[in-house]
């Protein structure tokens, strides 16, 4: 298990350094003159100069890359060129706020998601299969906004069944934070249901045809334990890697969900980035929600040695 | 071309494929033809293929609704009740017999609006799409084939691109290197190369060793005409499955970016544009601004996913 961690967890450094030197080149080596391009054309040069020193962006690539680097590792992404703050005090806090909003999409979406996905596969190619199959695939390409649109549109305006806004004023109590994160959470479980719902089908109809689930029913195991200890166990690998790798996807969503919710989270802070052309604010978003993917698929990873030895074993020979 | 003027024996059902039973008998004189014959049974297995597709409701329902898309794009303003930007005193007007769709805060009617809008994203997504295939084919190709070091560090690349947050890095780029059509356009196909490449790299792999392969390799064929020449038309299937995939991808991309500011500015009638105007006025009760084209958008969407489904899981059982 040691073994399998090091190696693990250096691939995952090595993706994460490459990670920030793409991003390092799409901000500061693709569009020559920084300050120019953010300015526009007709800034004067004097003020694209002062731009170019206030960000550092007149320093040479190398010593700029660098800089990126080791920004990365202790967490502090410069400061913001719009309000002179440092990235690192805008980001998190909103960070905080959407990863409330993802929680609880995470929280309604995964039980969900992984009953309709059992449900289906025992069900293999009857109507109800096929109306999880396609209902899933229908919803889960959909992009988080329009799903957003749609339930504010229908729901919240037409239908008055919820609020517009979600950002809860200070002092809301927790129940009641809930209640208004309740409408932009269910346009995520509505985008990221059907994913997880097909890939955990997949996965139990494996399961099922399998020899040991054979072997486990003919021992005289009841249904219902076979599918808990024996085929969940194997089946639910694919449907975990999968739901790592939607938490890089969610905090791309996130931001039209936000959006249309006005909520003040990573996406509107970003969005507002754009708007000013807060190059540091938005370069720190990217890489933090580039970490986080890192830290999910290789909790995933390692939740998956730890259900299935093979995988242990398997990398390590 | 009919498919009743040719009467093959696998009339019924896709269980045998020509491919499988001309592997049987293999008569000297029939391995001397095997070129022609090799060119004909592809052909055959396509056409099979092609009408396997065809017989999937899914991908009918799909085709129809895309075709109404592409009919409103390409004749625009020619087919649409009103145009869509003409101003009217009457803003804001509910569904109605001479406005089905409504009016939005310019007065302008909402249903022309939506059909002319489908121009602006039936002229980026596919192109897009269609780009970072033939990239990633090419990345893909290489590494496959050519393998070694060059596959190594490639793979590495890949696996970084792979976990960069797909709409993030599209709005910092655009953010960065400006918001045209052609930024937008490149940014979406430069992010999709990676996961093509992916998918090409492994089924490069499957082929490589191949007879076919070895007996180019020792005719002395350059790499080039071995790539594509010999390997590309034999992994055709997944690469046609992640054409059809991407471009479902890229609509919803290149939505959502256009809905977060970084594509087509208003008064352009372009969809993602129109959701976000729309939704200003919302908490006033207005909901038809903002859900019709939302409609629109996810009709495409799931319209080019059925056709994207249907076309792998027949491809991908043959």
């Amino acid at each position: 298990m040691g073994r399998y961690l090091l190696r693990r967890l250096s691939s995952a450094i090595v993706t994460l350094w490459l990670l920030a030197t793409i991003v390092f080149l799409i901000v500061s080596v693709l569009p020559g003159d920084v300050g120019r391009k953010v300015l526009g054309p007709f800034a004067l040069k004097e003020d694209v100069a002062r731009f170019n020193r206030q960000l550092g962006t007149d320093r040479p690539l190398l010593a700029q890359y660098f800089t990126s680097i080791r920004r990365l590792f202790t967490l502090n992404f410069g400061s913001s060129y719009n309000s002179g703050g440092l990235v690192r005090d805008i980001i998190f806090p909103a960070l905080f706020r959407s990863g409330k909003l993802a929680l609880l999409a995470f929280v309604i979406t995964i039980p969900i998601s992984i009953a309709a996905g059992i449900f289906a596969a025992r069900r293999q190619d009857k109507v109800s299969d096929r109306i999880v199959v396609n209902v899933g695939l229908a919803t889960s390409s959909i992009p988080e906004f329009v799903t957003a649109a749609l339930i504010m549109s229908l729901f919240c305006v037409h239908w008055k069944l919820g609020k517009v806004f979600a950002d809860p004023p200070a002092g809301t109590s927790v129940i009641g934070q809930l209640r208004m994160l309740l409408a932009p959470a269910m346009a995520m479980v509505i985008a990221y249901f059907g994913y997880i719902a097909r890939m955990s089908r997949a996965g139990v109809i494996h399961g099922l045809q399998s020899d040991y689930a054979r072997t486990a029913t003919m021992k005289g195991l009841s249904k219902g334990k076979v599918m808990r200890t024996h085929i969940l166990r194997n089946a639910l690998a694919p449907t975990i890697t999968v739901i790592s790798v939607q938490v890089g996807y969610l905090f791309g969503g996130i931001i039209g969900v936000e959006k249309v919710f006005n909520y003040h989270g990573l996406g509107s802070t970003m969005l507002s980035a754009v708007k000013a052309r807060d190059i540091p604010v938005l370069q720190g978003a990217v890489l933090l929600v580039g970490m986080i993917y890192m830290v999910s698929t290789l909790l995933a990873d390692l939740l998956i040695a730890v259900l299935n030895p093979r995988v242990r074993l398997e990398t390590t020979r | 071309m009919s498919d009743t003027e040719h009467p093959g024996p696998h009339r019924d059902h896709l269980i045998s494929t020509p491919s499988a039973d001309a592997l049987l008998p293999a008569t000297p004189v029939e391995i001397e033809l095997s070129g022609a014959l090799q060119l004909s049974e592809r052909h055959q297995a396509r056409r099979e293929n092609w009408r396997l597709i065809r017989r999937r409701p899914a991908f009918m329902i799909g085709t129809f609704i895309v075709a109404v898309w592409l009919v409103c794009a390409a004749l625009g303003d020619r087919i649409t009740p009103h145009n869509p930007l003409d101003f009217r005193v009457s803003t804001h007007l509910s569904p109605r017999a001479a406005f089905p769709f409504g009016t939005d805060s310019q007065g302008r009617d909402v249903l022309s609006r939506v059909m002319a809008g489908a121009l602006d994203v039936m002229k980026v997504a596919p192109l897009a799409a269609v780009l970072g295939v033939v990239f990633g084919v090419t990345v893909g190709m290489l590494m496959g084939y050519i393998g070694g070091w060059l596959d190594q560090i490639l793979s590495r690349i890949v696996e970084a691109f792979l976990a960069l947050p797909v709409l993030l890095v599209a709005l910092l780029a655009i953010t960065t290197l400006g918001n045209s059509t052609l930024v937008v356009i490149g940014v979406v196909s430069a992010l999709f190369t990676p996961v093509v490449a992916r998918t090409v790299r492994a089924a490069v792999l499957a082929e490589r060793d191949l007879d076919y392969v070895t007996s180019a390799k020792l005719r002395g064929e350059s790499s080039l005409f071995v790539m594509f020449k010999e390997i590309l038309p034999n992994v055709s299937g997944p690469i046609i499955v992640e054409l059809t995939v991407r471009i479902g991808y890229a609509v919803f991309t290149v939505a959502t970016l256009s809905f977060l500011g970084a594509g087509p500015q208003p008064p352009s009638p372009d969809w993602g544009a129109q959701v976000s105007e729309g939704f200003r006025v919302i908490s006033a009760g207005i909901w038809w601004t903002t859900f019709f084209p939302a409609v629109a958008i996810a009709s495409l969407v799931i319209a080019v996913n059925l056709i994207a489904d249907s076309v792998q899981s027949v491809l991908e059982a043959s």
